[in-house]
């Protein structure tokens, strides 16, 4: 009697240990219902999260939050920031108890931690001005169902950076922006053409150091997909949408580059005239100007079939979803969307600014700028979902389910690049993505 | 162990307190390690086996559902979940296969060449030890320069010079067929430096006149190192073979900084703790993650325990 009690009893204990941490997590997980965002005083100390990226940008920031803490005594920012390779690990395994007030996130992982409750709607924290200065690009990217949840500093631009000098000297004709874009069969005329007068036959850099199944991966080449008539997503269903036999063959031009491609292990390829074509975003223009001067013209990314299409969004700001002091958050981002520090930080990276009066202002986006392509593809917004053949720049997903979209997608183009069949690799991503989808109840935003 | 052998024969009622006492000691001496493992390995592992019967993301407003053995099922019968995991379960075997010899035997090969009387041998003993002290990533970093696929790699570079200008750009990390050798050749390098120092420190233990004695008998070095090295450091051997196959289960670090910036081969390097690591935290789906770690955790137990039937150290001497 007793010892089968006492047997009894370790087998309880032993049940509960497992089973208090799972318990523990649908306590969580389940969520309490509606964000504890708490306006606050407005005074005190907040704290900020932010990502590291080029030194350039990092000093940008840390000079705005300098300015800000010595400008007024109220309200003191301390500022964390954290390697960009792991952020949105960081903010994801963070409870959202643990997050600080005010966050920086990437653009395309905001309707995740919406979903997660991590982030608050920042409305009515934020003042009118600085929401009505933001430009529409950056408010559709930072809103779900009429609120908004982020605002950046910047958007991003997306292009093939060429050095005229080796595109003339291999007689190659290039384009003078988006009405005569070469189609993805020129540009892979363009690269035999410069691969005859280079010695080592590697003439273009996709940021392979970088590496593919990640971020970039998807942000750089999913405007491959978008121009051959594909998407990453169609209501919520990616069978159908990243399968079809247009995305296949134009992966399949894709994977035939790699020959062409240098492996930029050093990351100047491009800066250091190894490579006539560079194909990446607005961040390297800083880098890319200061080493070639006059000869860097900016062109858009190939045309596929349905038209040039290029990558949008960027690093935003948000507020923690369980701040204390929401108030004083509104007022620091307030600050940030300055024209100062936003000027500042477009300086420091090259990105467009996402601030109507930053932007009017800006010298390398206005017309005739150097950078005018990014700020054209820009004015033509597709959304994340209205692809046509005369719109451009196109947001990536908005969905909670975005983490999934992305590491499926980058694995499969990783892949390709590899030398994989197009043709399984992404019908296989279709199949995984569309699977976790059900398995989340399509990840509605309750 | 003597202890407990010569205190089994007594069996008269008085003398049993010691051998309580010894129980007790052995019990109060691991238990230290024995609470580590229970809260390190034990209790995570109970918790990871029940989260892989659950549907659990990571930050998942909803609440976890109970799944069965759906997530066991995706990874043995779902054929585009089942081969990158059977792939990856077999690349951990390829790794351990080769690395365990390679690495023992080479460990070995260095620790007689540093184990003699020179000048400065601290020297060379601390360079070869050096590669220890850096961490993985930081190796692998390095190691992508070296290995880069273009004729700027540090290795093309070097086999396009000896070679008179005949080798081209070949791309180590990229080709299916040379990517996990890349991995192998690297993690050894980082490695072996652990070992040797380990057989080394065996090695000194063998006594000199061992030695003498083999002189006068005008023993050959080959017959000396058969006959008075390898015996004398076999228990030694066993467990730097032991811990080097546990070791190369592990292997995570130099295949997620390649794959993440070197162009690696993801299919012909990806092993289970990377699948599982990129499930968990870029996917955020915990349930998956957790059965692959529950099915690669029973695979090696169990791999685990046939080594050491097969390799047990005779230290009855």
């Amino acid at each position: 009697m007793s010892s089968t009690s006492r047997r009894y009893r370790r087998t309880a204990c032993t049940s509960l240990a497992l089973v208090l941490p799972l318990v523990a997590l649908a306590a969580c997980g389940g969520g309490s219902g509606g964000t504890s965002a708490d306006a606050g005083s407005g005074t005190g100390t907040i704290s900020v999260w932010a990502h590291q990226g080029q030194k350039s940008e990092d000093t940008a920031l840390q000079n705005a939050v300098k300015s800000f803490n010595s400008s007024q005594s109220k309200i003191k920012v301390e500022l964390k920031l954290i390697p960009g390779n792991d952020y949105t690990k960081t903010i994801t395994a963070t409870d959202a108890s643990q997050l600080p007030d005010v966050m920086e996130f990437d653009g395309p992982t905001m309707a995740n931690f919406v979903y997660n409750k991590k982030l608050a709607a920042i409305d009515s924290y934020v003042s009118a001005k600085t929401l009505g200065n933001a430009t529409d690009a950056s408010k559709a990217q930072g809103e779900i169902d009429g609120k908004h949840y982020g605002l950046g500093m910047y958007d991003s631009g997306l292009g093939v950076y060429g050095n005229k000098k080796l595109l003339d000297a291999a007689g190659v004709k290039y384009p003078t922006g988006l009405s005569d874009d070469w189609t993805a069969a020129q540009f892979t005329a363009a690269l035999k053409a410069l691969k005859a007068k280079d010695s080592d036959g590697k003439v273009v850099d996709l940021q392979e150091n970088n590496g593919l199944a990640t971020e970039w991966g998807t942000y750089g080449f999913s405007p491959i997909v978008w121009s051959a008539g594909g998407s990453l997503l169609k209501d919520g269903k990616a069978e159908g949408a990243l399968d079809t036999p247009a995305v296949v063959s134009a992966m399949k031009t894709f994977q035939s580059w790699k020959a062409s491609t240098d492996p930029n292990t050093d990351g100047n390829a491009f800066a250091k005239g190894r490579v006539a074509l560079s194909w990446v975003g607005h961040w390297m223009y800083p880098a890319y100007s200061k080493a070639l001067g006059s000869d860097l013209v900016v062109l858009p990314l190939p045309d596929f079939g349905n038209g040039p299409k290029a990558g949008q969004g960027s690093w935003a700001w948000g507020i923690g979803a369980n701040t204390q002091n929401a108030k004083a958050a509104g007022a620091f981002l307030d600050y940030l969307m300055n024209d100062t520090n936003v000027t500042a930080m477009t300086t420091a990276n090259g990105a467009p600014p996402a601030t109507k009066t930053a932007l009017a202002a800006s010298t390398l986006y206005k017309k005739g700028g150097p950078l005018q392509l990014f700020a054209d593809q820009l004015a033509k917004p597709c959304g994340d979902s209205a692809i046509t053949t005369s719109c451009v720049a196109v947001t990536r997903p908005v969905t909670a389910g975005y983490p999934t979209v992305t590491a499926k997608f980058s694995d499969a183009l990783n892949s390709i690049y590899g030398g994989a069949d197009p043709k399984s690799a992404l019908a296989k991503a279709a199949r995984a993505i569309d699977q976790d989808f059900s398995d989340n109840a399509g990840y509605k935003i309750p | 162990m003597t202890a407990v052998n010569t205190a089994r024969p007594i069996r008269s009622g008085p003398e049993k307190r010691p051998r309580n006492r010894d129980w007790l000691h052995g019990l109060l001496m691991s238990a230290p390690a024995v609470a580590g493992l229970v809260a390190f390995v034990g209790i995570p592992f109970g918790y990871a086996v029940v989260l892989s019967f659950y549907n659990v993301r990571l930050g998942s407003p909803l609440a976890p559902s109970f799944f069965g053995v759906e997530q066991y099922r995706r990874l043995f019968t779902d054929p585009d979940l089942s081969g990158p995991f059977l792939r990856a379960l077999l690349n951990n075997l390829t790794f351990a296969v080769v690395v365990v010899p390679l690495q023992t035997g080479l460990a070995l090969a260095l620790a007689i060449l540093l184990n003699r009387k020179l000048k400065a041998i601290g020297f060379f003993r601390s360079l070869f030890f050096m590669p220890v002290v850096f961490p993985m990533t930081l190796v692998a970093v390095i190691w992508r320069l070296i290995l880069a696929r273009s004729d700027q790699g540090l290795l093309n570079s070097a086999l396009h010079a000896v070679s008179f200008g005949n080798w081209g750009a070949f791309d180590w990390l990229g080709d299916s067929a040379t990517a996990m050798a890349s991995v192998i050749v690297l993690s050894v390098w980082q490695g072996v430096g652990f070992q040797m120092v380990i057989l080394l420190a065996g090695l000194q233990q063998i006594p000199g006149e061992l030695y003498e004695a083999a002189d006068l008998d005008r023993a050959t070095p080959w017959q000396q190192f058969r006959h008075v090295t390898l015996p004398g450091i076999r228990g030694t051997l066993v467990f730097v073979a032991m811990l080097t196959s546990v070791l190369s289960f592990r292997v995570f670090d130099q295949v997620y900084v390649l794959i993440h910036g070197g162009g690696l081969d993801e299919d012909a390097t990806r092993t289970v703790m990377y699948q599982a690591v990129s499930t968990a935290f870029d996917q955020n789906n915990i349930g998956q993650a957790s059965a692959i770690t529950v099915v690669f955790f029973l695979i090696v137990v169990a791999l685990t325990l046939i080594q050491r039937r097969v390799v047990r150290p005779d230290n009855e001497d």
